[in-house]
């Protein structure tokens, strides 16, 4: 072995022997595993509604050229996509979510409940800071947002199904204020009512066009839920499934959930305004 | 399916408990922070969680962490490392030499190699990582950065130069070398 060589080793296992000495310097505490796991289904279910509204925000793009300026089927004029965009606004800053509930029942004896918080924009990365700090009072935390200025012009929203005393986070996500849904879009996912796993997937919690007028939802066994769209509610307790609209949120909302003995399966926009 | 469900996440609780300390001192040093360090293992292994199902049963579920922690790390750290690993003190103290075993020259020769790999970028200071912590090959360490063995050599390259280059880590070598013995 050459002079050169061997000065090269030795320098290299220097080098490693440093690293390892400064990486001593780590304080290794007790693996986190819950809450690795409880990030990692709210990443599963964010991920699920991101996929979902990017997919169906190429469609609707799509549907909504094809569309614009246009009469529908029933001699309506249908607002194009533009027109619908520029009304919707960022909303004000926020120091407290709009909590309205989608949908409530009673299964096995137990109230069931399904509501969504939602932030508004805020203009500013002071206004989004705030935001956060009061997001974190809520135990809330808007996905993908680092720091504050991520959360500038975002609408953050999350979803709840509560079940007895169970109250369990289902879906959360940020959006861009401008954002909307057109035409037939309709993002869903399906979950368990009853909190705990293996339970039958029978609810079903998907957004909407706000022009949606009708969600027909397709259970497992062949029957299906029609759902139409109901006026804002100020109800908490008696809220029968339908189409609603959320106090901030771009979309309008829906809750279907199957009969016992079966499973919901998909759902679909079968009218529109 | 419930079972299987359990059995998954019994597993991958497994796996996070084994993997965490390892994990964790590569993020320190990729970090250079504590609290830094294990956002970015959380986060690493949240990702895998979602992957579980796939990585679990995969021959070699390191290297997809390991590629996970490095995307991870290039994506929401490179910007901040600077704020994160700017020299605390400002009081020059850690330029002074010690007695060797000293534990505080032991942690200042730490603060300064950490500085130092700050001071590299993050392509860098990934590649002098996972080649001289981690003892990965050219090979894996390309896997795991996403880049061709030609970059990791270079990268690897430049980065050693650099930190052979620093006057006050060449010192600490021979001291940390005494220290050892």
């Amino acid at each position: 072995m050459s002079a050169d060589r061997e000065r090269h080793t030795m320098t290299d296992r220097d080098i490693a022997l440093l690293l390892a000495d400064a990486a001593d310097g780590a304080e290794i505490g007790i693996a986190p595993t819950q809450a690795v796991i409880r990030g990692g289904r709210r990443r599963r279910a964010r991920r699920w509604a991101i996929a979902t509204a990017t997919a169906l925000a190429i469609v609707g793009s799509t549907a909504t050229l094809a569309l614009a300026g246009l009469p529908d089927g029933d001699g309506h004029q249908v607002a194009p996509a533009a027109t619908q965009r520029a009304t919707t606004t960022p909303d004000a800053f926020q120091d407290a979510p709009h909590r309205t509930t989608l949908a409530t029942g009673t299964d096995q004896g137990k109230k069931w409940k399904v509501f969504i918080d939602v932030w508004g924009a805020p203009r500013d990365e002071a206004e989004a800071q705030v935001q956060l700090t009061a997001m974190a009072e809520y135990e809330e935390s808007a996905p993908d947002v680092r720091k504050a200025s991520d959360l500038v012009g975002k609408v953050a929203y999350f979803v709840y199904r509560g079940y007895g005393d169970t109250t369990s986070p289902v879906l959360e996500n940020t959006v861009v204020a401008s954002d909307a849904m057109s035409d037939t879009d309709l993002t869903s996912g399906a979950l368990p009512l009853v909190p705990g796993a293996g339970n039958p997937v029978r609810l079903g919690i998907g957004s909407v066009a706000k022009t949606a007028e009708r969600v027909l939802c397709h259970m497992k066994d062949g029957d299906g839920i029609s759902l139409l769209k109901a006026p804002a509610s100020e109800e908490t307790d008696n809220v029968e499934p339908a189409i609603r609209s959320a106090e901030g949120s771009p979309y309008n909302w829906f809750v279907c959930v199957a009969p016992k003995g079966t499973e919901f399966e998909s759902a679909e926009v079968t009218a529109l305004s | 399916m419930g079972d299987r469900k359990e059995a998954r996440d019994e597993e991958f609780q497994s796996f996070v408990v084994g993997r965490w300390p390892r994990l964790l001192r590569t993020a320190f040093l990729l970090t250079g922070e504590q609290h830094a360090a294990e956002d970015l293992v959380q986060s690493t292994l949240e990702q895998v969680y979602v992957a579980w199902r796939r990585v679990g049963s995969a021959d070699d579920p390191e290297a997809y962490v390991r590629r996970v922690m490095i995307n991870a790390h290039a994506r929401k750290h490179r910007k901040r490392l600077k704020e994160f690993l700017a020299p605390r003190d400002d009081s020059g103290l850690a330029r002074e030499v010690a007695d060797t075993g000293d534990r505080i020259a032991q942690a200042d020769d730490r603060g300064a190699l950490l500085t130092a790999l700050a001071d590299l970028p993050p392509r860098q200071r990934e590649a002098v990582v996972l080649r001289y912590w981690e003892d990965l090959t050219e090979t894996q360490t390309a896997e795991a950065m996403g880049c061709s063995v030609g970059a990791v050599k270079s990268n690897t390259a430049k980065g050693i130069a650099k930190l052979r280059a620093i006057p006050g880590l060449a010192d600490m070598v021979t001291s940390g070398e005494g220290r050892r013995k």
